[in-house]
Parts: structure tokens; C-alpha cells; sequence
């Protein structure tokens, strides 16, 4: 073997593995939604029909799809900040001690991440429940009226990206977690020794050496946001009246339950071009600070 | 928020993939002529296993329910549950890959999108020839032979039905001075707004937001169809308008809950809303969940506008056009669609019959609820057989009156959307 095609050959099987399941897909999708393939066209292929950029045109003139973006957008616009900030505040304090207790605290955090999104939604959804939750019942303690928590079109995003924030806050404390272990203890030393308060360490050394990690946790926070799927779709299937639909779930409406593959097809085309655009945009904006 | 590379992949790729398996199976050479083997060569016993898809979760008593049929042909039936929920993206998949069932259980709602993708075995005169329980003739004639056709073909036989009707809690009503249910839409929602006045958090009636049958079966009973002479679907008529008054009119009245995730088996427990339109199934939660209310509540027919024409639901049964048994399949069909087998399924499941024998068999005629819903089947329809109720023209309807009495959207405004939205589905 030669040896300069040693490094292809050992990048090989994952290339061609994202090549199968990454790049693909995305093609595949891409000639889809020029089309107008649907359940018919699933079994007889014959029945598809290319309809150009029909679908694109339909897309952008459709009010659901333009109700699920700016759902997504407020879904990204809330989520992303209060994940971000929630679990680096968390994480911060956890790393004040490693005793037992703290260890226990930090399990417990981690709890929601890796229980399952049914039984999340079977709990919240009662939590949440108008007639019989006990978020309802607590309220009603204090003399206040039942919220209609899934079932007011204006209330419904918040409750629902409230569950999601409480199950993604668990995996990025953990990452903080990790990042925190990495600030040399020399500076925090140092700190200490020219009188910095905690606050003032805490701001003004360990915050600047975890941008990456900051930075890290805000990119996939935003893609995973900008996905948004799983609470929508088991707490409420997006409704009332389409209220709290994101992008994800409306594709998967239209693909599924409405069995318009090439119609979804360009709808996640279009989705595709929008995480990859802010993602680039992200990852550009840390260009600049990259020296520091 | 799961793994964002997971969350990644969902959406496209989980299409794509879809898709790039239709690809495959199209180039498939396995036609559904070469695979049946020993059509019409009666000599050659049918064998199977069979693979059924059954859905929701009813399979031990599925399983208890083919065991004599096991025992007596040698074909051995392996029960698959498809969940409510996931019965779109089980049959979308297999559909594209060409790996289904061989015997699958289609709700009515959904025999239309499935038929068209010639996923089902045309069951013609010819094909069900010598098989003589799945003659039309043999079931209400509601969902029978032509009723559930698709562009003229028929591709399942009935198997079970389901039908709405007023539940109401006899107590509540008669302590509020209402001594019968309301036989007229106009005396519900007085009735509902009389109850609806017991106080906070009490309510007349109860409409499930997501059930989008029910201001069909409004306009039905106020003389119209949604399904224009053309065939094609038309919600612009003064039977719908009337619908539309007394459904959101309901609303208006403050006379049902707003909250869409009420729970309607617990309100009706409760007391909450003591009167709502639903199915047998209904009947069936409310014995579970309260069997100290017996005697409390009863059920009747609909209410009238005209006429009171309810809804007929249901599932039907089909066979798998690619399946390797087709004479096994078949055979399947004629044993689940024998009254005694249809009795019987009643008996495990609740589910009323198809079958006219068995829905006048004593066992379900000695039930007094049973004799309600039997006599409310005789005056029901299904809904049109439009593409994809479910996800396009039912949507639709829902999505125009809930934004009415949920969200205050002006009426013309709502129903203009609909008319538009829906315009152009048809039924041919």
C-alpha cells in the first residue's frame, strides 16, 4: 500500500457511511420534492409525476408552514438562551463541591435526559392536564383559576418548550460539567491571590476559557431546537390548531399522516438550507474571538 | 431534546429512506400473480402462516379469537398490533418496501389512501368465489360490497362497526328537570345550556375537538351531504352553515369545555359534561372506569335536525395484494366474518359486528345499549371516501371550526379557508 493512500483508506468506511446515511438522504429528498410522489406513488411508481418547483411555490404560499416557522423561530428564540443559561448556571454551581451529595445532584440533573420521551410526555401531560394536573391543583391552592396549559393556542408553545428545556438542560450540564474540569486551577489560584471574588473569577476567568465549550453547546442547542419534534408531537400533535406545530412536526405531518412525500420533501429541503446557513453563520461569528 | 444528530437524521432521512426503498421494491420482480400460489386449484389446501396486522392492542384476544381456526385448517396466524398512532408510518413503510402482512385491519377513515396505493387485493366476485361469508349481501349494507369501493373496486370486507351515539347520565339530566334526552339538536343545546348553568366547571355537552366525523353527521342530520352531486366534496351549503351554527353555537353558549385535552370518559364520570356523542367504546370505559354508575346514565339514539343520521365507523379487513398465502388469507376472512365468529369477537372485544346474522344474535340483542347502537347502525353513513381524511378534508373542517369557537376567527372567514382548502377532494 502506498502510503499516501493510507489516511483515504482510513477515513474510507466513514465517508462512505455518511455518504449512505448523511449526504444521500439529502439528495434523495432533494429530487423528491420535485415531484409528486404520495402513498399512490409509493406503490406504483409509475403514478409519480415531476412537477418542477410546484411544490416550493405551494410551500411558500401555504399558512401552515409559515405558522409552524415562526413556531420553530419562537420555539430557537426561547430555548436556546434559557438551555444555554439554565444548565451553565447549573453546572457552575455543581462544580463548587465534589462531595457526595453534589455527585447525587448532578445524576439527578441528568435524570430527564435519559428518560424516555413517552413516559416524559405521559407525566407532563397530566402534570399539565386542565381538569385534574397538579400544576393546576397547586394553582388552584392559591386561589388561582385552571390554566389551560395544552389547550390555549398562545400558552401551548411555552409549556411545551418548557418540558423541553427541562429534558436538554441535563446532557449540556454535563458538558459544562466537563469543560469546568478543564480550567487549569492555577488561574482560579491566581485569582484568589489578587482578591477576586467568586463572582468576579467566575466572570472574568472561567467564562472566557469555556467558550468553546459555550460555543459547543449553542450550536447543537440550536440545531436541536431548530428540530424541535419529539414534546410537540407527544404532548400535544401539535395542536390547538396548529399552534404549537414546528417545522420538523409539519413535515412530518404532510410526509405521514398526509402521505405528501414530495410536498415534505421540499418542505425538509428547506429546513436543511436553514440549519446549514445559521450553523455556518455560528460557526463564522467565532472566527473573530478564536485568539483569545 | 434528544441528540441532535439523531434529531437530524429524523425527518430527511427517515423520508428519504422511505423512499429510497420504494425505489427498491419497484424493481422487484416478485408480482403478486407469481407469488399466490394455486389460485382457484382448489384441490391444493391453503397454507400459511399468516401474518396480521392488528390494530390498537387487542392481540391475545385476537390470538383467542383464531385458535379454532388454527385447530381445524393447520394455518397458523401470527398477530402483529399496530398502535393507533403509528398505523400511518407502519403502512406508508410497508407500502414502499413491499414487506407487509398479509391480512391488515383498515380502519374506514383510511381505506381510501390505502386502496390507492394498490397495496390491497381487489376482492371481486371471482376472487371471493366459493367463500360464501364474505358475500356483500351478508353485512350491513352500510359499509357492504359497493359502499366501501374504491374507484369501483372492492378491496376489503367489513369486520367490525361502530357507530355515535348521545351518551347521557340520566341523573344529572333529571335532577336538573330535563325527565328525557334531547330528541332534537335544538333541544341538546338547550339542554346542554341549562346543565352548563350547575355552576363552574360544570358543562352541558362535550365536543372532542379532534373528532372530525361529528359536523358531518351534524349536516347529515340537518338534510345535507358534504359530498356535492358531482362528487366532489362541498362544504358551501345551507345544511353545513347550520352545522357550523349549532357546533360553534355550543360554544358560544359556554355549554362545553374549551380545554382540549378534557378528558371525556372522566367528565362523563364526573359529571362534568353529563351528555356527548360517542361510541360503543365509550360504554365500554365507563363500566371499567365507574361500575358503581350503572343505572346513571344510558345512552339514544342522535338527535335530529331532519333526520338524525349518525356516523358508521369502523374497520374493514383486507388482504395484502403481495401476499404468499392468498387462499389462506382468504380463508381467514370467510372464518373472522362468520356470525358466530363475529358474536364472538364481541364478546372479547365489545366490538359490534358487521355481519347482519350476528348483529341480530341474541347475545348482543339481550344487551339494551347494544339494541340502541344496532338500531342507530340501520341510519348511519360513513364518511366519504375521500384521499386522506384523516390528514387533509377532516383537518381541514376542524381546523375551521375550533379556529372559530377556540380563537374568535370570523365565520365567513373560517369557512372561506375550508371551501378552499378542501376544494377539489372528491370521492371518485
Amino acid at each position: 500500500m502506498r502510503p499516501r493512500a493510507t489516511p483515504y483508506v482510513l477515513v474510507g468506511p466513514a465517508t462512505l457511511l455518511l455518504l449512505a446515511f448523511g449526504v444521500l438522504p439529502i439528495l434523495v429528498a432533494g429530487a423528491v420534492s420535485l415531484t409528486d410522489l404520495d402513498a399512490a406513488g409509493l406503490g406504483d411508481v409509475s403514478r409519480v409525476r415531476g412537477v418542477g418547483l410546484a411544490n416550493y411555490a405551494e410551500l411558500f404560499g401555504d399558512a401552515a408552514f409559515w405558522q409552524a416557522m415562526r413556531n420553530t423561530a419562537f420555539y430557537v428564540a426561547v430555548g436556546v438562551p434559557s438551555v444555554v443559561v439554565v444548565s451553565l448556571v447549573i453546572a457552575l454551581l455543581l462544580n463548587r463541591s465534589q462531595s457526595r451529595f453534589f455527585r447525587f445532584l448532578r445524576s439527578l440533573y441528568f435524570l430527564p435526559a435519559i428518560t424516555g420521551i413517552v413516559a416524559i410526555a405521559l407525566v407532563w401531560g397530566y402534570l399539565y392536564n386542565t381538569q385534574f394536573g397538579l400544576v393546576n391543583y397547586l394553582l388552584s391552592l392559591v386561589g388561582l383559576g385552571p390554566v389551560p396549559w395544552l389547550s390555549s393556542p398562545g400558552l401551548v408553545k411555552v409549556s411545551v418548550a418548557l418540558v423541553a428545556i427541562w429534558r436538554g438542560t441535563g446532557l449540556n450540564t454535563v458538558i459544562f460539567l466537563a469543560a469546568l474540569q478543564g480550567v487549569p486551577k492555577e488561574y482560579l489560584e491566581a485569582a484568589a491571590l489578587d482578591g477576586a471574588s467568586r463572582l468576579r473569577t467566575t466572570w472574568s476567568v472561567v467564562l472566557p476559557l469555556l467558550r468553546f465549550a459555550i460555543l459547543f453547546v449553542t450550536v447543537t442547542t440550536v440545531i436541536a431546537w431548530l428540530q424541535f419534534f419529539d414534546e410537540a408531537f407527544v404532548l400535544t400533535k401539535g395542536g390547538p390548531l396548529g399552534a404549537s406545530t414546528s417545522i420538523s412536526l409539519f413535515l412530518f405531518q404532510q410526509g405521514f399522516a398526509g402521505a405528501r412525500f414530495g410536498y415534505a420533501s421540499a418542505g425538509s429541503v428547506v429546513l436543511f438550507v436553514v440549519i446549514a446557513v445559521i450553523t455556518v453563520l455560528q460557526l463564522r461569528g467565532r472566527r473573530s474571538d478564536v485568539e483569545y | 431534546m434528544a441528540n441532535s444528530s439523531v434529531r437530524r437524521a429524523l425527518v430527511p432521512a427517515g423520508l428519504a429512506a422511505v423512499l429510497a426503498l420504494a425505489a427498491c421494491s419497484s424493481g422487484g420482480a416478485t408480482s403478486p400473480q407469481a407469488t399466490s400460489g394455486g389460485t382457484g386449484s382448489s384441490s391444493a389446501a391453503p397454507t400459511g402462516p399468516l401474518t396480521v396486522w392488528v390494530m390498537g392492542d387487542a392481540t391475545t384476544k385476537f390470538d383467542t379469537l383464531v385458535a379454532p381456526f388454527t385447530a381445524s385448517t393447520g394455518i397458523k396466524v401470527k398477530t402483529v398490533a399496530i398502535p393507533w398512532d403509528s398505523v400511518d408510518q407502519k403502512m406508508t413503510t410497508a407500502v414502499a418496501s413491499g414487506d407487509g402482512p398479509d391480512v391488515v385491519q383498515v380502519g374506514l377513515s383510511k381505506l381510501r389512501t390505502y386502496a390507492d396505493t394498490g397495496a390491497l387485493l381487489t376482492l371481486d366476485d371471482a376472487t371471493v368465489a366459493g367463500h360464501a361469508n364474505l358475500a356483500s349481501s351478508n353485512f350491513l349494507d352500510g359499509v357492504a360490497g359497493k359502499a366501501t369501493a374504491v374507484g369501483g373496486k372492492v378491496v376489503s370486507v367489513p369486520w367490525i362497526a361502530d357507530t355515535r351515539v348521545l351518551f347521557y347520565r340520566s341523573d344529572i339530566l333529571s335532577a336538573a328537570g330535563i325527565s328525557t334526552p334531547p330528541a332534537t339538536w335544538d333541544e341538546l343545546r338547550a339542554d346542554a345550556k341549562k346543565l352548563a348553568g350547575r355552576g363552574a366547571g360544570k358543562y352541558g355537552y362535550y365536543i372532542p375537538q379532534w373528532d372530525s366525523p361529528l359536523p358531518v353527521e351534524m349536516t347529515w342530520d340537518f338534510g345535507g351531504d358534504i359530498i356535492g352531486a358531482d362528487g366532489k366534496v362541498n362544504f358551501d351549503t345551507p345544511e353545513f352553515r347550520k352545522a357550523v351554527d349549532l357546533y360553534t353555537g355550543l360554544y358560544a353558549d359556554k355549554s362545553v369545555p374549551t380545554a382540549g385535552d378534557f378528558d371525556q370518559t372522566q367528565g362523563f364520570v364526573s359529571g362534568a359534561a353529563p351528555m356527548l356523542v360517542s361510541g360503543p367504546y365509550l360504554a365500554a370505559a365507563i363500566k371499567d372506569a365507574a361500575p358503581d354508575l350503572a343505572g346513571k346514565w344510558s345512552v339514544a339514539q342522535l338527535p335530529k335536525g331532519t333526520t338524525n343520521t349518525s356516523l358508521l365507523a369502523g374497520s374493514n379487513m383486507a388482504v395484502w395484494a403481495k401476499t404468499a398465502h392468498k387462499d389462506a388469507a382468504l380463508a381467514l376472512l370467510d372464518y373472522l366474518s362468520t356470525p358466530a365468529t363475529q358474536v364472538k369477537w364481541f364478546q372479547l372485544n365489545g366490538d359490534l359486528p358487521t355481519a347482519k346474522a350476528a348483529l341480530a344474535d341474541s347475545a348482543l340483542t339481550s344487551d339494551p345499549l347494544v339494541s340502541v347502537y344496532a338500531a342507530q347502525l340501520a341510519n348511519a353513513k360513513i364518511v366519504p371516501l375521500v384521499p386522506n381524511w384523516d390528514g387533509a378534508t377532516g383537518k381541514a373542517l376542524l381546523d375551521a371550526l375550533n379556529s372559530i369557537a377556540l380563537k374568535g376567527t370570523d365565520k365567513e372567514t373560517a369557512l372561506t379557508a375550508l371551501f378552499a382548502a378542501t376544494k377539489g377532494q372528491s370521492i371518485g
